[in-house]
């Protein structure tokens, strides 16, 4: 067992599946010599050769491009995206071919491209360095949306999407790289990438978050358990295909949902869950589902972005205001 | 689009609560049929529909007060349905919906449970319906009033605690508010001074006679006799107004409290048509239909308190009056002769009168002229 951190977990899954299966390549801007810009893929180049380890021009529209033609060839790509912000032109590949060939083929062929990009904000970046735009990933039909929240998930989740045949847009909580870590082993057991993961268990109030924000909501529990509350939380980890059944069973138990996203409240995924437990433990609610979300405005500058994170204080407003309902 | 205010129910009323709707949203209503039940601090007045057509929207809940002239229902613009282009021209309440009317008499849509304005999360409705508890009534003490988990255990541990907010005392609306501002008033008022008397009614009380009939011919006998005691006194100015007609106040007990209904002009009724007037007034002041003008300007009261029970009662006048009446339980009284004693049955009788006004000697001379009457008899 070593402490690891998020990044390094997912450089140790990318180095475990190029070793365990040829076919896997890394490609990416500055994912090579440089080691990625968050030095994700740190070491591979040395270790598995320019072959495997591909530095890209500056274009995502190139980068999905190849990806979608190389799947379909029998590679196993793995593209970095320097920041989600710069995710959009490689959509199109994404959405019109990766997720579609499945269906187009009539389950002949499959594109089992991995995009990864860092996620979200909190490292006072610039513009389009701190966006989540994870929900309109999970909006296509087709793709898997995975957004660890440690070290060990990210580890596990990553090998997983590597090993299996669909496509993934795998985003990581950029602020969690380096500030998450924890013990773990370098074993290659994956983690099943259809599960929400229950990280507390608790008994009053159920509070599902996904990536950075799994932090703040354990932060959150943890305070409110000085108070004398029983806080379930969970990492709901795989947004696309979600889990419904694990979130919508705690709120059966709890009677409460509080959901954390840090995306921009509307169109979120977080309304995605509120309507599934709504449907699902409609006959459970004790207290309107709440979201606690960034705000309806472009992700501030470094000056103002901590106003708008959402944080383990305003999840406490949010749990303070389902609790009332008794 | 149109909407219905509340119209003027007269009396100069500001406001009034509303009761019961007798139509729902999307209910078609003909012109004049019941639409809505409101209470003014006298009577529950049944407000007609001024035309036909759909309603759109309730504006008011069951229980708000409303001012008048305050739109109460939006109706269906029928000559174009298209209601995408007026929502939200009114700065209104959200649609609430129709509760099930007071009492089944009252004609009207069927009740829609689905419908109604209680506030209860999913899950204490569920706990609700398995346990057999219904929510309507229950005074939630949970955000915003909704009913919480111990609201539903407080309701199915007793009735009475199903209608009493645990949260506190009830603001007394209607009726009984009327009453508690007029009580107060006279309190702080009138200076009160009962008599106590009674009548021998023997020779014409067989256990069974109509005790009413006979005091307000009583009183209006009285009057002649004594005529300050059907006055109106305007403390501030000092003002009397003594009165020749008698507009007798009937204090009527029912289980909404207190409502005084007036016997126009005592003096020209006869005993079979009195009856009929005072039996008509407390039907409709039971039913809280009854009409502004039948609760208008009384200038004296009777309250025939000892059908219940009660020999004497020192009783309340309400300014500007002068006087109330009090009639209690007859009994029977021997009464010692010569060597036998004799047995009669008697009414025990006050008279309460505002001493600023008239004197102990009038009021005096006022039951002495009721009590000989009432032996009378015919």
């Amino acid at each position: 067992m070593t402490e690891t951190t998020l990044v390094k977990a997912v450089n140790l899954a990318l180095a475990r599946a190029m070793t365990e299966d040829e076919h896997v390549i890394v490609l990416g801007e500055d994912v090579g010599k440089d080691g990625g810009v968050f030095r994700a893929t740190d070491g591979l180049f040395a270790r598995f050769g320019a072959d495997r380890v591909r530095d890209t021009p500056l274009s995502e529209a190139v980068i999905g491009g190849i990806s979608v033609g190389l799947a379909l060839a029998g590679f196993r790509p793995v593209a970095e995206i320097q920041f989600s912000g710069f995710i959009y032109p490689l959509i199109d590949q994404i959405a019109n071919h990766a997720s579609r060939f499945r269906t187009r083929t009539q389950g002949h062929k499959t594109c089992p491209v991995v995009v990864r990009a860092p996620n979200g904000g909190g490292i006072h970046a610039l513009e389009h360095h701190s966006e989540s735009p994870e929900a309109m990933f999970a909006h296509i039909p087709g793709l898997r949306v995975i957004v660890p929240s440690s070290p060990r998930r990210a580890y596990g989740l990553l090998l997983a999407a590597l090993r299996g045949p669909d496509p993934v847009v795998y985003l990581e909580p950029t602020r969690l790289y380096r500030a998450a870590h924890e013990e773990m082993e370098d074993d290659g057991k994956d983690l099943p990438v259809d599960r929400c993961f229950v990280l507390r268990e608790g008994t009053d109030v159920t509070l599902v978050a996904w990536g950075a924000m799994v932090v703040e909501a354990l932060k959150a529990a943890s305070q409110w358990e000085a108070k004398g509350t029983s806080t379930e939380v969970i990492d709901v980890a795989t947004l696309k295909p979600f889990d419904a059944e694990t979130v919508i069973n705690s709120v059966k138990k709890t009677g409460r949902c509080v959901i954390v996203q840090e995306a921009p409240l509307t169109g979120g995924f977080g309304g995605e869950i509120a309507a599934r437990v709504a449907e699902g433990a409609f006959s459970s609610l004790l207290a309107p589902i709440v979201r606690v979300a960034g705000f309806d405005t472009v992700m501030p500058l470094p000056k103002l972005e901590n106003l708008y994170l959402p944080d383990a204080a305003r999840i406490g407003v949010a749990l303070d205001r389902v609790l009332a309902y008794a | 689009m149109s909407t219905f205010n509340l119209p003027d129910l007269g009396e100069g009323l500001q406001d009034a609560e509303i009761v019961a709707w007798h139509v729902g949203e999307g209910d078609h209503v003909v012109a004049d049929a019941p639409l809505v039940s409101v209470e003014t601090e006298k009577a529950v007045v049944e407000v007609p529909s001024p035309r036909s057509g759909y309603i759109k929207r309730l504006l008011a809940a069951t229980h708000d007060r409303v001012k008048v002239g305050a739109p109460i229902v939006e109706f269906e613009d029928e000559a174009h349905a298209d209601t995408g282009t007026v929502v939200g021209d009114l700065a209104a309440k959200p649609p609430v919906s129709a509760p099930p009317p007071p009492t089944p008499a009252v004609a009207g849509p069927p009740p829609k449970a689905s419908r109604t304005r209680t506030l209860a999360s999913p899950a204490i409705r569920a706990l609700a319906h398995e346990r057999g508890i219904d929510l309507t009534g229950i005074a939630g003490t949970g955000p915003g009033g909704t009913i919480t988990h111990a609201d539903l255990d407080r309701a199915a541990a007793g009735p009475e605690r199903a209608t009493e907010p645990a949260a506190g005392p009830i603001v007394l609306t209607g009726i009984r508010r009327t009453m508690a501002i007029n009580m107060a008033k006279a309190h702080a008022e009138v200076v009160p001074a009962t008599l106590w008397d009674e009548a021998d009614i023997g020779l014409w009380w067989t256990g069974h006679g109509d005790i009413t009939v006979r005091l307000v011919r009583a009183i209006v006998v009285a009057r002649a006799a004594v005529p300050i005691l059907n006055s109106l006194y305007d403390g501030q100015a000092m003002a009397l107004r003594t009165l020749e007609q008698v507009d007798l106040g009937i204090a009527v007990d029912f289980e909404g409290g207190l409502i005084v209904p007036v016997v126009r002009d005592a003096a020209r009724w006869d005993a079979t048509s009195l009856r009929a007037e005072i039996d008509r007034l407390k039907t409709s002041a039971r039913a809280r239909t009854v009409a502004p003008a039948d609760l208008r300007d009384p200038t004296m009261t009777l309250s025939n308190y000892g059908m219940l029970a009660g020999r004497q009662a020192a009783l309340v006048v309400v300014p500007p009056q002068v006087a109330i009446v009090g009639a209690g339980r007859i009994y029977q009284q021997a009464i010692p002769g010569a060597g036998t004693v004799a047995f009669t049955h008697v009414l025990p009788m006050s008279i309460t009168f505002d001493h600023r006004v008239a004197t102990g000697g009038e009021a005096g001379r006022f039951l002495r002229a009721m009590i000989d009457d009432l032996q009378q008899y015919n």
